[in-house]
């Protein structure tokens, strides 16, 4: 008797407690639901013409849409393509510079640690419109670059280099920029999560101090980079604003594409299949980078 | 002043911008709203207005603007935009309107057609006109509750004619033409070639929107730029996908490419009149060129919605924006035309009214200029540039 109480007792409490669970999950799924699954659903039916954009339109469903965009004389896959070449350039450069960042903060600063962490945070609090405007202050054919070139007589006076401003190269390093100290972060932490008895315990076995960098703190700090890498590469390949304020006609990106098909060419469906695309791209690649990436260890404890 | 359907024109994006208020006191403007005060007061169904809308004092208010960016809403000189577009209104009627923007023509008739603006005033321009009158979405002006509307021209009110009705009152117009930096540009000829021209290379400014695709149409001689058969559009097409290189950028934000042509970064550019104002104040040795094909012309109005809880405060908010005083700060400040006649052509520069030949009374009509005409297959012009773009 006494058996089944305590049986009944456990029952009840794992309902109760599956039904604390269910209580506050519901707020967030809702929220994900809401913002996150519904909006993705709208988009992918504009995309097979479920839904219209004008209601005089009288096509029926249809994969044309897609059809068109994986066609032969689609422009818009060796778009994507190109965006993902430069997005895949600016993260290995990013990840490079931002390592070494991550690196001295996390291992050879002490008492600063904390400070310079801030210090290298701290563009983020001018708006990101500035802070890429702001180059072409300095990229422009009479900007400070050009013109400290002309002062030192490295350069004749009406022949600044032109590329530095409107091209391929302007919005990768505008990218680049933008995007460092914020990947120094995962890196950092990373590192700074590192036990340190390993990197003693390598020194002591006679390992130099590149080869202790190559055995042991590059292998425990990559879930860190991989992060970092995938922080850059995700948002940088739908990127449209920076192409659009620095990028000039080579630096039209993929992003650029889908805003215009929405809000310029009406067409939404067209529009809805590039932005589908990416999205099913990127979550490939986070499902990918997920088996390497724990959250854990690029989180702070 | 020219013929109407030449007049029938617009523009596609436009608008960076810029300038200075007219001074000036609203004399004939202000007699007319004192008049048309008098015609609100006693509303009642009597004064030209269907029976159907209840007078003014009932009406909500909170007038909901739908317009370009720095045409009222403060975005480049608040005081003076409020001071000279809508503080007439504001003084008749005690309201402030609540302006909702938008970037481009195309962009604000998406929003319209995906339901997601609620407007009682919105602000097309010409090749906009019948679309937004086929969407349903418009009801006709009573031009006798617009005092103002004697003063504004009347061969420029018939482009505002949709189907036998005055749908929208037309009220700032411009052009677009190309711009040339005469100290290092030596046109052959005035033309828009001089967009495509290779011995440029790296110094030319196209606009970013589907309109190049009509502007690269004229190049090449096509009979209709803005109707072009699909194997027109596809040469358009391959001819600026030929040409782009040699173009340093595309501009969305008219100031932004006076500014790099200020710097010298471009020398050549697709110009809308604002470009002209500056240069001019700047005293650049430039050339607005009146192109062998003419200069498009574009010129846009207010259109009242269907639905408006508003219909005399609207009715109020176009007379302020048809006043002579609207019309010198246009003039003044955004270096545009204003389809009211008693304007003063001394608030801007003698250089300036010469170069746009805002005295001249042949200057929207052929050969100077071509309305930037409706489109039809506008989305399929798109489709192509877009293509443009991504080649």
């Amino acid at each position: 008797m006494a058996t089944q109480e305590a049986a009944a007792s456990a029952k009840h409490w794992r309902r109760r407690e599956r039904g604390v669970t269910a209580a506050l999950l519901s707020a967030p799924m809702l929220w994900l639901l809401l913002f996150f699954v519904a909006p993705v659903v709208y988009v992918a039916s504009y995309s097979v013409g479920a839904i219209k954009l004008f209601p005089t339109d009288t096509g029926v469903i249809s994969l044309d849409g897609w059809r068109h965009f994986f066609g032969g004389g689609s422009i818009y896959l060796g778009l994507f393509w190109k965006s993902v070449r430069m997005s895949l350039t600016v993260s290995v450069i990013v990840v490079l510079l931002a390592y070494p960042i991550g690196y001295f903060l996390a291992l050879c600063v002490r008492k600063l640690k904390y400070v310079l962490l801030l210090v290298v945070i701290v563009p983020f609090l001018t708006s990101f419109l500035l802070r890429v405007l702001a180059w072409k202050v300095m990229l422009g054919d009479k900007g400070v670059v050009n013109s400290l070139l002309v002062s030192l007589h490295l350069r004749p006076a009406n022949e600044p280099i032109e590329w530095l401003l409107y091209s391929q190269f302007t919005v990768m390093l505008v990218l680049a920029y933008v995007w460092i100290p914020f990947v120094a972060l995962p890196i950092f932490v990373s590192l700074d999560n590192l036990d340190r008895s390993l990197l003693e315990a390598a020194s002591d076995l006679g390992a130099s101090r590149v080869r202790t960098f190559l055995r042991v703190t590059l292998p425990l700090s990559l879930p860190g980079l991989i992060a970092a890498f995938v922080f850059v590469f995700v948002p940088t390949i739908g990127e449209f604003v920076t192409p659009l304020l620095v990028g000039g006609t080579n630096g039209y990106m993929y992003g650029n594409a889908i805003q215009d098909l929405f809000t310029r060419g009406l067409d939404w469906q067209s529009g809805s299949v590039l932005a589908m695309f990416l999205l099913i791209v990127v979550a490939g690649l986070m499902a990918l980078f997920g088996r390497y990436v724990q959250v854990r260890s690029v989180a702070a404890d | 002043m020219t013929d109407i359907d030449r007049i029938l024109a617009e523009r596609y994006d436009r608008r960076g911008f810029m300038r200075m208020a007219g001074a000036t006191t609203l004399g004939a403007a202000v007699l007319a709203a004192c008049k048309k005060a008098e015609d609100n007061g006693g509303s009642t169904g009597t004064s030209g207005a269907p029976a159907s809308h209840p007078p003014i004092e009932q009406e909500p208010g909170d007038l909901a603007v739908f317009d370009w960016s720095g045409y009222g809403n403060g975005d480049y000189y608040p005081n003076k935009e409020r001071a000279s577009l809508w503080q007439q209104y504001a003084d008749q009627t005690g309201d402030t309107p609540q302006f909702t923007l938008f970037e481009n023509d195309d962009a604000a008739y998406t929003k319209a057609v995906a339901g997601t603006v609620d407007f009682d005033v919105v602000h097309p321009c010409g090749y906009k006109y019948k679309d937004w009158v086929d969407l349903g979405a418009m009801q006709p002006w009573d031009t006798s509750l617009i005092p103002n509307y004697s003063q504004l021209n009347p061969k420029l009110m018939e482009s505002g004619v949709v189907d036998g009705q005055q749908y929208f009152i037309p009220l700032d117009w411009g052009f677009i033409a190309p711009i040339v930096n005469l100290d290092h540009v030596d046109p052959t000829e005035e033309s828009f070639n001089i967009l495509f021209d290779d011995r440029y290379e790296g110094k030319i400014s196209w606009v970013d929107t589907s309109n190049m695709m009509y502007i690269g149409g004229m190049a090449l001689g096509v009979s209709d730029p803005f109707d072009m058969t699909d194997e027109e559009l596809g040469q358009v097409r391959d001819f600026l996908a030929s040409k782009k290189h040699l173009v340093k950028f595309m501009w969305n934000q008219s100031y932004d490419f006076w500014l790099a042509f200020k710097k010298e970064e471009v020398w050549i550019g697709y110009a809308w009149p604002d470009t002209v104002g500056y240069a001019d104040a700047a005293g650049m040795n430039y050339l607005y060129m009146t192109p062998k094909e003419g200069r498009v012309s574009w010129v846009c109005g207010m259109g009242l919605a269907k639905d408006t809880q508003n219909y005399f405060h609207a009715h109020d908010y176009v007379d302020s924006w048809a006043s002579k005083k609207a019309a010198e700060f246009l003039l003044a400040w955004y270096y545009y035309g204003h389809t009211n006649t008693t304007a003063d052509l001394s608030v801007v520069s003698p250089g300036v009214v010469s170069a746009l030949g805002l005295d001249d009374p042949t200057v929207l009509e052929p050969p100077k200029a071509i309305p930037e005409s409706y489109i039809p297959r506008r989305d399929v012009y798109q489709q192509y540039w877009s293509e443009v773009l991504a080649s």
